[in-house]
């Protein structure tokens, strides 16, 4: 069962258009959204989140219209945007004492295991906390409410190693059950190689390929040269994707 | 839910500023003061705050929550209404007071009587309609939604101030009980107003905002 399904997204903006974006999302399964800079993660995400208005496209969410079942559908999701903090000079206690409130399934003793778990000081502001811990502080809450399908952009960027390693092996831990399904757009290469099941590739606002990872990386077969035996890496299908060749002669 | 959207706006939301500007209907006690500045703590409350919200990335904070966009805007409308008729009621006792401590009257403006209060909702309903349909065309100029709406609630202020001095007009700076019963459709149509255009304000708001790219 797909728990979402998006397709047809369009957004234009006068230097950029997200064209015709469609891909789906199945339970306990790990979606990663990649692309360079600016080729339009965000935007999708922005827009299947209504916070930025398609033009056109439709998006089910655990099988209802999304659009027209926001509320409903927001129940069951989490979304953690990577650089964004919310009230960086609020308590995470303030913060999860307001959420809680508007989630019919808020756990109270799942949020206190979590912030053991994560070991987040809930007497701390956001602002104490490191990129790392502010990703988990918005997962223990997503989690909380029993979230099925976590949305999340970029959580890895700007992370060191060691950071990036550890919630790419908590986003696999939290799949484990096959309840819960993320969707999480990175330009780091390598963390989906650790965590993801699927993989969309989005360039400039397009949709190249979306599939499972072993067919998505058979899928750019065609980019093999004379000296590669191996099947490419995600890396190297990004790198050689996106490479550009600049006329510097011409110019000079 | 709207329960809850008003907690959350107080409790993350609101800059400490708001709860002390809506103490300064206190001023009402200052012998010789032009009341008027009060609504401009009033309207200048909601704008810090929406100054404040935009630092902490309040409006992604309260679209992610399970609620429509356009809830969004009726928290925030409420908040602002809330504190503007917090700050007037809270300065009833005040008011009140000066009669009593200072009975020579105000002889810079009006007096804090009912007209006052009238035409205090007035202004508070111009600025709400003004500021929070300008602002929630973008859902981040700020500023540029608070001088669009301070232009009509300081001319609106002007004129109150002004208005006393004219002897045909004493009777809105009146505190006689046959002043106060003369003042009454003023502050009616004042409260009709408020809550007029705090609902177009919300409607044409929510309409706005939903068509905002975050």
């Amino acid at each position: 069962m797909n728990v979402l399904e998006v397709s047809g997204l369009t957004k234009s903006y006068p230097a950029f258009t997200l064209r015709d974006v469609g891909f789906t999302v199945g339970e306990g399964r790990i979606m990663g959204l990649i692309g360079a800079n600016g080729a339009g993660k965000t935007t999708t995400l922005k827009s299947l989140l209504d916070l930025v208005r398609p033009e056109s496209g439709s998006v089910e969410m655990f099988g209802l219209p999304f659009f027209v079942n926001e509320r409903r559908c927001k129940q069951h999701v989490g979304v953690v945007l990577g650089e964004i903090d919310f009230y960086r000079y609020k308590k995470v206690r303030a913060i999860a004492d307001v959420t809680r409130r508007f989630y019919d399934s808020w756990d109270e003793t799942a949020y206190r295991r979590y912030l053991r778990t994560f070991s987040i000081d809930p007497d701390k502001q956001v602002r104490e906390l490191s990129s790392g811990m502010r990703v988990k502080c918005m997962l223990a809450l997503a989690l909380s409410h029993h979230a099925r399908l976590l949305i999340l952009d970029e959580p890895t960027s700007g992370l060191d190693p060691v950071s990036r390693d550890d919630l790419t092996t908590l986003f696999r831990q939290l799949v484990e059950d096959g309840t819960r399904s993320i969707l999480f757009s990175t330009h780091i290469t390598s963390d989906l190689d650790k965590c993801a099941d699927d993989i969309t590739y989005i360039k400039d606002g397009m949709v190249v390929e979306s599939a499972e990872k072993r067919r998505f990386l058979r899928s750019f077969d065609f980019l093999k040269e004379t000296d590669d035996s191996a099947p490419l890496t995600l890396d190297e299908i990004m790198i050689r994707m996106e490479r550009k060749h600049y006329d510097i002669s011409a110019s000079v | 839910m709207i329960y809850r959207l008003l907690y959350k706006e107080f409790r993350l939301a609101a800059h400490p500023n708001l709860y002390v500007f809506m103490c300064f209907g206190a001023l009402v006690m200052i012998p010789a003061y032009p009341y008027g500045v009060v609504f401009l703590f009033g309207c200048l409350g909601p704008y810090i705050t929406f100054l404040y919200g935009r630092e902490t990335n309040d409006i992604f904070y309260s679209v992610l929550l399970p609620v429509d966009k356009r809830d969004v805007v009726k928290g925030k409308c409420l908040l602002v209404a809330t504190s503007q008729l917090a700050q007037l009621i809270l300065s009833l006792p005040f008011a009140f007071l000066r009669t009593v401590m200072l009975p020579e009257g105000n002889i810079v403006g009006i007096e804090a009587n009912v007209a006052y209060y009238g035409f205090g909702l007035m202004v508070y309903a111009v600025f709400d309609l003004v500021f929070l349909t300008s602002f929630f065309k973008t859902a981040y100029k700020v500023g540029r939604a608070f001088v669009l709406g301070m232009v009509p609630a300081l001319l609106m202020i002007i004129a109150m101030e002004t208005a006393v001095h004219f002897p045909s007009l004493a009777w809105l700076d009146g505190l006689e009980a046959s002043d106060l019963f003369r003042q009454l459709p003023i502050l009616a149509f004042g409260a009709a107003s408020f809550a007029l255009c705090l609902l177009l304000a919300c409607k044409v708001s929510a309409e706005r905002f939903e068509c905002v790219d975050l």
